[in-house]
């Protein structure tokens, strides 16, 4: 490996990990917009043009606000666990493909971090990681709230995960690969013309309840029910202040943006259009426009949602993962082996 | 590179597997367990099995610790008693038979080291996710099946267990 290949590889992997917080600064404006725009009222409009400026200013008074810690807490888990969270929420992204290939120094170079024989899996791994920050944060601070979040966070992340990768077990058998870049050729093509070959319409009920299940996997209403703060303060950040508290809020914002971009991968097509076959470096542009667009449409739902549903009460949380979207996961998976059963033998 | 990788993964995680037995606080050896388990998937991902390296984290890591995790926090368990040691026969026991073992393991294995006839591992025999879908399901199909018929029984016998206190 010379020079170029080493700096081609870094920027892989380094450059997603830089972009996607920064792209959180003017989601939190976004999410804060339309909250207000919902709510019938204008929202953050005073720091620079629309308000834009407000996140950074956010962002410095967090950094410049007086850390408190609890003098009982785990002073070791208790710094561990916000890092924790901001680290699996953005390791997630790093098999996630998110444009075309593009050509530097005669080497082809796709866009994604490694393009590894398991990538779902992979996500599922890291996504699995995530529910320890949670918990470590609850159990660390030592206090009765913050416990009570971290518990409610295991039961709710377990449940969740279970549905979540049944469902996508769906689109794993309709590609043959665990390969995200494969997930993505396999949805090349239209039906009948117009239709987009995309696992959104053969696998309708697999994609809603993998969208669902992400709502529960970022503890984003209507299933926030680790922070829940009519219930238990503020959850398992309660005794979190300054940045520490802005990390957990970071990871937060950086789950809903990757879990958008996996489910635009998984049932949209990711970075492909129909008809579309990006060359050069305009087309590249054009393919990172496209995936950036499908995770948008995404992000904005997540927003929608929460501002319009109410929480969910606990254990209708459970019972919902458990008695319902299992079974349709499993039901799901079934139609998806017997289309691929119908295809085979067609 | 793969000498310092290897080196460093089995050095962590034959550390945190001894800080999980010496650990005091239940949660902190869950913990230790969680970054043990992590670095044994690193291995395996070495030995060219990443397969095994996802599920261990998914399912060692990411599900079966968390609810160890869960069960120790609702029970609200913060720390062993200190004080008067309530088993002190077997620690000594205990001490001893780890150290006997320790003794039998590098005296076997610096005697006879690698087993002849076994290829170091290597990313073209490495086996593909299908060659181990097509094992369980056709070769081991009977050890697949009874496995999880044994699972299902631990489960049934687990909620009769938790029913009978509801029974007036």
């Amino acid at each position: 490996m010379n020079l170029i290949d080493w700096v081609i590889l870094v920027a892989r992997v380094a450059l997603p990990a830089m972009i996607l917080p920064a792209i959180v600064i003017p989601l939190v404006w976004y999410e804060r917009r339309v909250a207000a725009f919902i709510q019938d009222r204008p929202g953050p409009n005073r720091v620079g043009p629309f308000g834009l400026l407000q996140s950074p200013a956010d962002i410095l008074k967090l950094f410049m606000k007086e850390e408190v810690i609890p003098s009982q807490s785990d002073r070791f888990l208790f710094y561990l666990a916000p890092g924790l969270a901001v680290f699996s929420a953005l390791a997630t992204f790093a098999v996630i493909p998110y444009g075309g290939t593009l050509t530097i120094a005669g080497k082809d170079v796709p866009l994604l971090g490694a393009d590894i024989s398991i990538g779902v899996l992979y996500v599922f791994a890291m996504t699995s990681l995530s529910v320890y920050a949670l918990v470590l944060a609850g159990w660390s601070s030592n206090n009765k709230f913050s416990l009570m979040g971290g518990i409610r966070s295991s039961a709710q992340l377990i449940s969740y995960e279970l549905a979540m990768t049944t469902a996508a077990g769906g689109v794993i058998l309709s590609a043959g690969s665990f390969k995200l870049a494969d997930i993505i050729a396999a949805q090349q093509g239209t039906w009948l013309g117009f239709i987009p070959r995309w696992n959104v319409f053969p696998q309708i009920l697999g994609f809603l309840i993998f969208f669902i299940a992400t709502f529960a996997e970022t503890n984003r209403l209507p299933f926030d029910l680790p922070e829940a703060e009519a219930e238990l303060v503020a959850g398992y950040h309660t005794e979190y202040s300054a940045m520490h508290f802005g990390s957990f809020f970071l990871a937060e914002y950086v789950n809903v943006i990757v879990s958008s971009a996996l489910t635009a991968t998984l049932y949209l097509g990711g970075w492909s259009l129909p008809g579309f076959h990006p060359h050069g470096v305009l087309g590249v542009l054009l393919s990172l426009l496209v995936f950036a667009a499908k995770t948008g449409f995404l992000v904005s739902v997540f927003v929608w949602v929460r501002w319009t549903l109410p929480r969910f009460r606990y254990d209708q949380l459970m019972a919902l993962g458990w008695k319902v979207f299992l079974p349709l996961a499993l039901v799901n998976l079934f139609w998806a082996a017997a289309l691929e059963m119908w295809k085979a033998a067609r | 590179m793969e000498r310092i990788v290897f080196d460093a993964a089995a050095t962590i995680a034959l550390v945190f597997a001894a800080l999980m037995v010496l650990s005091r606080n239940p949660v902190k050896s869950v913990l230790a367990l969680v970054v043990s388990f992590f670095f044994l998937a690193v291995i395996y991902v070495l030995l060219f099995a990443p397969f095994i390296a996802a599920i261990q984290v998914i399912v060692y890591a990411g599900a079966i610790l968390v609810l160890f995790l869960f069960v120790l926090m609702l029970l609200n368990i913060r720390h062993e008693g200190s004080g008067k040691d309530p088993r002190p026969i077997q620690r000594i026991v205990g001490g001893g038979a780890i150290l006997v073992f320790t003794i039998v393991l590098v005296a076997l294995l610096s005697k006879h080291g690698t087993p002849p006839g076994l290829p170091p591992a290597s990313e073209a025999a490495a086996p593909h996710i299908g060659d181990v879908a097509r094992a369980v399901y056709s070769d081991f199909l009977l050890p697949f099946e009874a496995l999880s018929v044994l699972l299902l029984a631990a489960l049934v016998g687990a909620f009769v267990l938790v029913s009978k206190e509801h029974r007036p």
